[in-house]
């Protein structure tokens, strides 16, 4: 080895320039890493392939600035020098404010280092491939081009150009990344913010409590306002950050400083509803709340930028908008985030498309951020576009399952048939035989990962409860590529009409499903019970080896319970003697079950479990009698059964693993909610005359269970929605970074709850499904194999867990709101019925109210003053009309004061609205609610009208295409009746809703009882804590 | 700051060593005549000068004497222009007695100091350039003056120093690798009973962590005793050659 120094120049915070003296040992031989290698490289691991046509060698100028065009799929058997790695580490970590500064040689002589690489690779190849070299030095490029034969110096557009003509994406990203830099040099010199301060200046300002530093700035709405969130011991509320000046360049999620301004310039948050277009309007005065801690940002210390979805306005407009057509302002998609400047030739082929953008840089200087185009996305407005808009803004990234994920999982096929392994055999309890397991769970579901099990013990007084989960870690290890994978995916993707699974389709349906008739492994719980009093006596945790017997459904069960003659499909071929036997024995399971279940309920109950969504849902069907004709009332008790069972494994699993781990085990809490977010709920409430008691869940849970209104059974739904609105988010934490008292589930009123039983679809499952092996290992003595995640990993899991929660369920909503959309799209709302609906009123704002319309369960808001301050005024007969007048609010109601003389509206009023799309071009659709009557007697009568007919027309399309309707029959039956509970340990909606949306849109389904079916169904899925 | 990437995806370290290499050691001896015995190390950047005085008679206090025994007095010093930022080092301080204590305890170990009764022996180790692995320089360096001086030893010390990086034991850091990588193990070996002299280890490091890093260490110590007996031999040689004989 050569012994060589190199001399870096290090800044030191206080004291300049370091001269520091680095020693560096030059290795006579490199493994190449190249399967076509014709010496005797020492290649492990990955290795270039040898099936392509040349191999790639970028300069370092070229990765640092066109990385992204390097990071295409296609681009294949690319050699990044060590020069251009270190190039792109030094000036990335500059760009980013470390403290890092290396002087460079000569920028020639960077090039040489490569082009020797490069014919390096080239001779040690004995030339078997023609080796490009790209740079954007044109001098290298006539210095070097024709040096050696087979060695290939050309600048990046062109290489682009000659090897890669059909990715026209790549050389559209190299053409639009080119012109930011070129623009990044002349850049104009007007100062449009005032400079952020330095990072010094800041910390020290944050420490002597001048500056605050703030967590995450969130912006409210999209001009002028934006409000922070302050973590200051003198301040307790947030810090508002009023217009864009005093914004300073901050984007939405930013880790920013923000001084105070004097008290005299705090200004208070609006209220009024804020129009959804651009022009929203100053208010001041009697709009607004109390003034509140107003401030500016005078620092920003850490930029989260991410990659947004923009859209190009129409070329018309591009054109008025500026001379220079090459850079347009875009439109991001999320309203937050201001505007972005980039530049592009292709404005023209790009309008009205949607595209995402890449952030770059802000300067003082320009009023917009600059950034460049990365990937377009598709034509606004269509489908497809908008599924991936919505992936991507919620930050999901879900691709294919590679090869290599592939390649770990096993065979299933008919030629090649997976088997029980011996080995395991031996190791697991096997209840194949001593065991009447069998699975309850919605129809055509595939990834069954529960099973429940119940017989009486041989000596009679004891009955053993069983629940056997998919185990679904023997399949996955730890640090497995594809547990990897689902790591970064943490949960399934449920969109309103595909899903994105989180494990690939082998194990998700078919070796972990606990299929019925064939040998699976699982993990179980057992409990052996006082056959009298229920209470536990025993529990097992283990790996067990079961085979289920029936895979039931849960409208089969439940008519098995009530004693209804049904076909089960498993006993079809059996004789009548041996049928009745064993259909008997599945009925005294049922039945046991359901005992215990109801048993587990009560006691739960007694605990102050609180029940919100569940009620809700039911109560809309109490309220929709016009469909009880086909649709039963009651939901089936089945189930709750079959929750509370999960609940009750749930519950055991989370106290093993937190006593056996009390430092690094995954639970999942709900915290009680924060008192001030149920005053709404208190006010709401007491408009009715109702008292709602919060201070705890059970009294919260009885006082919701009194609010009833006899006449108007919205009222009680609308409270309890209210409630859920007031709840904060349950979350998984690790035991080790939470007091003992926080580990408390307030909606289910448990003080130990995790998520063990569905492993299949979430990944929080297969972390406890280790920790519960681990646990097991333990306890028999032996040292588990693999280490377990300390706590400060496992709660960073857990963060990540909940973000991608949070933007599944995001993501989930807003397609969801999205196919409500194209929906209403085709319907004229002036003519169309089903444009018209009863809409009840929960809250007031200071120019509108917020409705909730029952039958497509939607939420929206209603404006009683537009932009040219006119009000909703009332004719006699009820109907509405604009006319120039003013309003006033009151704590109860809302009143327009008119020529015609004044009018209230009140909490809880029924009125009819009229829905129509507003179509945007930059961002979603937005369903626009506009009051035409604050009386119900024509509309309702209309309605029932309608759903007479509608449902006239649903028998006949029963009748005519028995299948497909059939099935959206049952989607109705079932959708709605879910529970809270339920919904979570429901096991595939993806596919039933998709078929429902599907329906919405080919046959933009015409007729209204589907539509209502449809809106309980999102209903029922908006949701979930 | 993200920090430095100590060792790559490849398998090289900062400086271009696989995680088993040492730097490149080069060491003279006899360079000073005026003293007993003296000696010149370089192990890569970290430059170190010993100097051996001795054995005679015990100066300063009486008290000190033992009487079966020689007293083995071991002073460390740094130059000020050892480091990047030239600093004033004053003698005595908390980090240079801690070096002279470390030194004392390993020769103690090592020089068979009772064949000197009520006498007294001094090491005097100065860091000329410094880069990561100061004590093992200083080590070697005392071993090789000390054999120059003809005090007789049970062995060459030797010593290296260990880090754990990315589940992977480094030898012989340099000041990146010791600043960066948060654990470091200062081991001093008698090579040939494979006896430890000092051990020394200041951040944590997992139980399980810690065999294969001092297995490394000593692996580097070993070789580090070859190439001092390489040195030693071939100054016997050039000695024997000027004396003629």
């Amino acid at each position: 080895m050569l012994k060589t120094e190199k001399v870096v120049v290090l800044r030191n915070s206080r004291r300049g320039h370091v001269r520091v003296v680095r020693e560096l040992y030059l290795r006579e031989q490199v493994p190449c890493f190249s399967s076509l290698c014709q010496g005797h490289c020492s290649n492990e691991g990955k290795v270039l392939p040898g099936d392509i046509t040349h191999y790639v060698v970028p300069d370092a100028g070229v990765v640092r600035d066109f990385l992204e065009v390097l990071e295409f799929q296609e681009l294949r058997g690319i050699v990044f020098t060590q020069t251009a790695c270190q190039v792109v580490q030094h000036t990335r970590g500059r760009r980013y404010g470390s403290l890092l500064v290396q002087r460079w040689q000569n920028k020639c002589n960077k090039n040489v280092c490569v082009y020797r690489a490069a014919v390096w690779y080239h001779d040690h190849l004995a030339g078997l491939k023609p080796v490009v070299m790209i740079t954007e030095d044109q001098h290298a490029v006539a210095e070097y081009n024709r040096l050696t034969s087979g060695v290939y110096v050309i600048s990046t557009q062109e290489y682009l150009q000659s090897f890669w003509p059909d990715l026209q994406a790549a050389q559209e990203l190299y053409i639009s990344i080119a012109q930011v830099l070129q623009e990044r040099e002349s850049e104009g010199q007007e100062r449009e913010y005032a400079e952020h301060l330095p990072a010094e200046v800041l910390e020290a300002g944050i420490k002597s409590g001048r500056y605050i530093k703030v967590c995450d700035l969130f912006v409210i709405a999209a001009k002028h306002l934006c409000s922070v969130s302050a973590c200051h011991w003198k301040l307790s509320s947030d810090v508002l950050v009023w217009g864009m000046k005093q914004r300073n360049r901050a984007v939405h999620g930013d880790l920013v400083v923000v001084e105070l301004l004097p008290r005299g310039e705090w200004k208070g948050r609006t209220i009024a509803l804020t129009e959804a277009e651009t022009g929203v309007e100053e208010r001041t005065g009697e709009e607004q709340s109390q003034p509140m801690p107003t401030g500016r940002v005078v620092g920003i210390l850490q930029r989260n930028w991410r990659d947004y979805v923009v859209t190009f306005p129409p070329w018309e407009e591009v054109q008025s908008q500026s001379r220079n057509s090459q850079r347009i302002l875009v439109i991001p998609w999320d309203r937050r985030i201001p505007k972005i400047r980039i530049s592009t030739q292709q404005a023209e082929a790009l309008q009205e498309h949607r595209v995402i953008v890449r952030l770059d840089s802000w300067d003082s200087t320009s009023l917009y951020p600059n950034g460049h185009c990365v990937k377009v996305l598709g034509k606004s407005g269509e489908l497809e576009t908008e599924i991936q808009t919505i992936l991507m803004e919620n930050s999901i990234h879900v691709l294919p399952f590679s090869e290599a994920q592939l390649r770990e999982m096993l065979l299933n096929s008919k030629e090649n048939l997976w088997t029980v392994e011996a080995g395991e055999v031996a190791e697991r309890r096997d209840l194949r035989t001593t065991h009447l397991v069998f699975s309850i769970d919605p129809q055509g579901c595939e990834d069954v990962d529960d099973a429940l099990s119940v017989r009486i013990l041989p000596e009679g007084v004891r009955l053993e409860l069983g629940v056997h989960i998919a185990d679904v870690t023997h399949f996955v290890r730890a640090g497995s590529l594809t547990d990897l994978e689902a790591r970064s995916r943490a949960t399934t993707y449920y969109l309103a009409d595909r899903r994105y699974d989180m494990l690939p389709a082998v194990l998700s349906a078919d070796l972990c499903s606990l299929l019925g008739n064939v040998d699976r492994y699982a993990m179980s719980v057992l409990w052996e019970l006082d056959a009298k009093s229920l209470a536990v006596c025993k529990v097992w945790f283990g790996r067990t080896l079961i085979r289920s017997s029936y895979q039931l459904c849960y409208e089969l069960a439940q008519s098995l319970l009530n004693n209804e003659s049904v076909e089960v499909p498993e006993l079809a071929q059996l004789g009548e003697v041996d049928k009745k036997k064993r259909l008997k024995e599945l009925k005294t399971a049922l039945e046991q079950l359901t005992k215990v279940a109801r048993y587990l309920r009560t006691q739960r109950d007694r605990g102050g479990a609180l029940e919100l969504e569940g009620v809700e849902v039911r109560a809309q069907l109490d309220a929709e009698k016009n469909i009880t004709a086909l649709v039963p009332k009651q939901p089936l008790e089945i189930h709750e059964t079959v929750a509370e069972c999960m609940i009750y494994a749930n519950h055991w699993v989370a106290r093993k693993i937190q006593e056996t781990f009390p430092q690094q085990a995954l639970l999942r809490h709900h915290p009680p909610p924060c008192q001030e977010h149920f005053s709404q709920l208190m006010d709401s409430a007491k408009a009715r005359g109702f008292d709602i008691d919060s201070c705890s869940n059970k009294a919260l849970a009885d006082s919701l269970d009194r609010a009833v209104d006899p006449h108007d059974p919205l009222v009680n739904r609308l409270l309890r929605m209210m409630a859920t609105q007031a709840m904060s988010n349950a979350q998984y934490f690790s035991t080790g970074s939470c007091p003992l008292e926080q580990y408390y589930h307030y909606g289910l009123a448990l003080k130990h709850y995790t998520h063990f039983t569905s492993p299949i679809r979430r990944y929080a499952d297969i972390i406890v499904h280790r920790l519960l092996t681990a646990a097991i290992k333990l306890d028999k003595g032996m040292e588990p194999n693999e280490t377990l995640a300390s706590n400060k990993e496992l709660e960073e899991i857990a963060q990540h867990i909940n973000n991608k929660n949070r933007a599944a369920q995001q993501a989930q909503k807003q397609s969801i709101e999205l196919f409500q959309c194209l929906y209403f799209k085709d319907k004229d709302p002036l003519t169309d019925q089903r444009c018209v609906a009863e809409a009840i009123i929960y809250a007031m704002r200071a120019n509108g109210i917020l409705v909730f319309i029952p039958r497509y369960g939607m939420k929206g808001p209603v404006y009683l003053k537009n932009r040219e301050n006119q009000v909703v005024s009332l004719r006699n007969d009820g109907s509405c009309e604009w006319q120039a007048g003013m309003l006033q609010r009151y704590p109860d109601r809302i009143c327009t004061i008119t020529s015609n003389g004044i009018h209230a509206f009140s909490l809880f009023d029924h009125i009819t609205v009229r829905i129509s799309v507003q179509a945007l071009r930059c961002h979603p659709d937005s369903l626009c609610l506009e009051v035409i009557s604050d009386r119900l007697q024509e509309v309702a009568k209309l309605e029932s009208l309608a759903a007479g007919k509608g449902r006239l027309e649903l028998v006949q399309e029963v009748v005519r295409q028995a299948e497909a309707a059939s099935q959206q029959v049952e989607e109705q039956e079932r959708v709605p009746q879910l529970s809270k509970e339920e919904r979570e340990y429901q096991q595939s909606k993806g596919p039933n809703l998709y078929c429902l949306l599907q329906e919405v849109r080919e046959l933009a389904l015409l007729d209204l009882s589907v539509c209502q079916g449809l809106g309980l169904g999102l209903q029922a899925c908006i949701k979930s804590v | 700051m993200a920090g430095l990437e100590l060792l790559s995806d490849q398998g090289y370290r900062l400086d271009g060593r696989k995680p088993s290499e040492l730097r490149k050691v080069q060491a003279r001896m006899g360079i000073f005549t005026r003293a007993d015995g003296s000696a010149y190390i370089e192990q890569g950047n970290t430059k170190a000068l010993a100097v051996v005085y001795g054995p005679h008679e015990v100066r300063g206090s009486r008290s000190k004497t033992l009487h079966d025994r020689a007293v083995i007095n071991c002073q460390y010093s740094m130059a000020t222009f050892s480091t990047a930022e030239r600093k004033r080092r004053p003698h005595g301080d908390r980090k240079s007695s801690e070096m002279s204590l470390h030194l004392k305890q390993t020769f103690e170990a090592a020089i068979l100091t009772q064949l000197y009764p009520r006498s007294q022996i001094d090491i005097y180790v100065k860091i000329l350039q410094s880069d990561g692995g100061n004590y093992s320089a200083c080590v070697n360096a005392a071993t090789l003056a000390v054999i120059d001086a003809g005090i007789p030893i049970r062995d060459y010390v030797c010593a290296c120093s260990a880090g754990f990086v990315e589940d992977t034991p480094l030898v012989d850091l340099c000041h990146a690798e010791e600043t960066g990588s948060g654990t470091a193990v200062a081991l001093a070996l008698l090579p040939r009973g494979g006896q430890i002299a000092l051990l020394q280890m200041d951040a944590r490091l997992h139980q399980d962590h810690l065999d294969p890093v001092m297995e490394a260490a000593m692996t580097a110590c070993r070789s580090l005793g070859q190439v001092l007996d390489g040195v030693v031999r071939q100054h016997l040689q050039e000695v024997s050659i000027l004396t003629g004989e």
